[in-house]
């Protein structure tokens, strides 16, 4: 048995690659399931998938929490999640990115394959979703599946879903990632911070909730607590702010959804918390001046 | 109040879960920079419930409840009898419901409400389906929208059927206040949103436009733009009741839907015909929309 976790973001298609993946060793005569793992996040928001193949039925359920090979669509989320957590020693970790595997630093040194995937998608369908590039990259790292099973998973899984000739598109897209990865091993510098296991039950919340934010062992809770929840990590477009040019109208104030742009005491005029900025680009649309730029 | 005068502080902060350029997001942001910290806010299930509150954490600094999908207009009724009780007259309770929740599972709740006339404040932020579940299509959907109930195929090609009006159905029950509104138009806006919260004693319904990316499948920067344009031609008529009264706000500058579909992939699949026909809807509307205004002048 080999289990596969993808590492993605709402809305990039993690779940249906892990699906395609599924699809495809089911094709050579495989038992596989595929499944999703999310939160009550929403679009942007790390969501994982999980695919197990076995020749034999599968009759584990649970979540993957030691996987042998991770897939990584979204490259920034590496800085944040720890994507390699649990992975066996022996395992691979097959990354969207355009660096070399021994540039990537995963916190832990195992076999590296990295492909950019994103470019192979802007390529191929002429938009940036990895989601079938990096399958094609997984095929040719492990050679677990082949190629032509992979595209055959791509059509069977993406052509309802999105029609048959995007489909055909994305299964070219898989085709052409499978030769353009680099093999090698990553880099183990960095350490993340533990992430939390439990979250608190009732009963472990402090009499004072109702009233005011209070911080516990396993973070803040109460009103307003939610400050603790960095959404600037969701982040593709980063607002580029030219203050010279800003007439402080407060248009982009009043309708940024995540209260990320503050007014500041004159003559300085606002402040952008890219703690919380989701990058959605509403304030380069209202901005009358045309002083917000959305950069990569 | 005009912009300039809202309050800097946030009574909605940040680090909520709701997608990227969220309109609903928006809509309660600046609400509760109006109604201010003298407020309890109840929430039915909805996608602000959900970005709002995941536990452990909340994104609110004023009291939230929520029981159940159809009694907002109930629990909000029961938190305003209770602080009536403790003597505190001057706490806004409002209700923040989805559509779905509004126009479909929460109606009989609100009409009792409103006909009772309770102290309470019901905001719907209207995003025109059932988002928080995953796109399902809800009675405030508008015609030919695709959602995941209501396909694009070779026997139907989105909803069939026009978009329930609520606030018409409100102004049935002769409410005291019945307004619609949009981000679009923030002096507007912010108008209704005074009003609602300085007219106490009585029920005031509120309902905001609130664009979904996601779900309407477009851009997550065109949320304003798209507000505005809703009302431009005429899907839209920004217009209060009040103590048996209509104005209307805003005449709209009938400019052709196509205009406002195009930019929304929910609406990608409108033939000629499709789109000729929410024209019409969108003529008609105006024109009853004229003909109420008058006739409660």
């Amino acid at each position: 048995m080999y289990e596969v976790r993808f590492h993605g973001r709402g809305g990039q298609g993690a779940v249906m690659a892990a699906q395609a993946l599924a699809d495809a060793a089911f094709v050579e005569g495989n038992y596989a399931v595929a499944f999703p793992w999310f939160g009550a996040e929403r679009r942007g928001a790390p969501v994982l998938a999980f695919t197990r193949v076995d020749e034999n039925k599968i009759n584990i359920k649970t979540r993957v929490y030691n996987p042998d090979y991770i897939v990584v669509l979204d490259e920034k989320l590496m800085d944040f999640v720890n994507v390699a957590e649990g992975l066996s020693p022996d395992g691979m970790a097959i990354l969207n990115s355009p660096l070399d595997p021994e540039e990537v630093d995963l916190g832990m040194s195992v076999k590296t394959a990295t492909v950019d995937a994103t470019t192979v998608a802007l390529e191929v369908l002429g938009a940036p979703i990895t989601n079938s590039a990096i399958l094609g990259a997984f095929a040719s790292a492990t050679g677990l599946v082949s190629i032509d099973s992979v595209k055959q998973g791509i059509l069977d899984i993406f052509g309802p879903r999105i029609g048959d000739k995007l489909a055909e598109k994305n299964a070219r897209a898989a085709a052409a990632a499978h030769d353009r990865i680099k093999i090698g091993k990553c880099k183990a510098e960095r350490t993340y911070p533990e992430a939390k296991k439990w979250l608190p039950t009732y009963q472990e919340m402090p009499l004072s909730l109702a009233t005011k934010p209070t911080k516990t062992d396993s973070g803040l809770v109460g009103p307003g607590s939610s400050v603790e929840n960095k959404t600037g990590s969701w982040r593709t477009f980063t607002p580029k702010y030219d203050e010279e040019a800003c007439t402080n109208c407060l248009m982009c104030w009043f309708y940024c959804p995540d209260a990320a742009i503050k007014r500041l005491e004159p003559p300085k005029k606002v402040g952008f918390d890219m703690d919380y900025c989701k990058g959605c680009g509403i304030c380069e649309e209202v901005c009358p001046a045309d002083a917000i730029e959305m950069v990569r | 109040m005009k912009m300039k005068d809202l309050p800097e502080e946030d009574w909605f902060v940040n680090g909520h879960t709701a997608c990227p350029g969220c309109g609903g997001a928006t809509v309660v942001k600046i609400a509760m920079k109006v109604f201010g910290p003298d407020t309890i806010t109840y929430f039915p299930a909805n996608c602000l419930l959900v970005f709002g509150g995941t536990y452990p954490l909340n994104s609110f600094k004023v009291p939230y409840l929520h029981v159940l999908f159809e009694n907002s207009a109930i629990c909000a009724a029961g938190i305003s009898r209770a602080l009536k009780r403790l003597g505190k007259t001057d706490t806004s309770v409002v209700a923040f419901a989805g559509d779905g929740g509004t126009a479909d599972i929460g109606i009989q709740a609100l009409s009792g409400a409103a006909e009772r006339n309770e102290d309470i404040i019901y905001v719907c932020y209207d995003n025109e389906a059932y988002m928080n579940t995953g796109i399902q299509r809800s009675g405030a959907t508008p015609f030919g929208a695709w959602t995941t109930t209501t396909p694009v195929g070779s026997v139907e090609a989105g909803k069939g059927e026009y978009k329930k009006d609520i606030p018409r159905i409100m102004m049935a029950h002769d409410a005291p206040y019945v307004a619609t509104a949009t981000l679009g138009f923030i002096p507007d806006l912010l108008k209704k949103l005074e009003k609602a919260k300085n007219k106490k004693g009585c029920f005031r319904y509120l309902q905001i436009y609130a664009p979904c990316p996601p779900g309407w499948r477009m851009d997550a920067s065109l949320g304003a733009k798209i507000s505005k344009m809703v009302v431009d031609t005429g899907l839209w008529t920004l217009y209060e009741f009040e103590d048996g009264k209509m104005t209307i706000n805003k005449k709209p500058k009938m400019t052709p839907v196509e205009e406002y579909t195009k930019l929304q992939g929910r609406f990608r699949h409108l033939t000629k015909e499709n789109l000729a026909a929410l024209q019409k809807y969108a003529e008609d509307k105006w024109r009853k929309d004229q003909a109420l205004a008058e006739a409660y002048s």
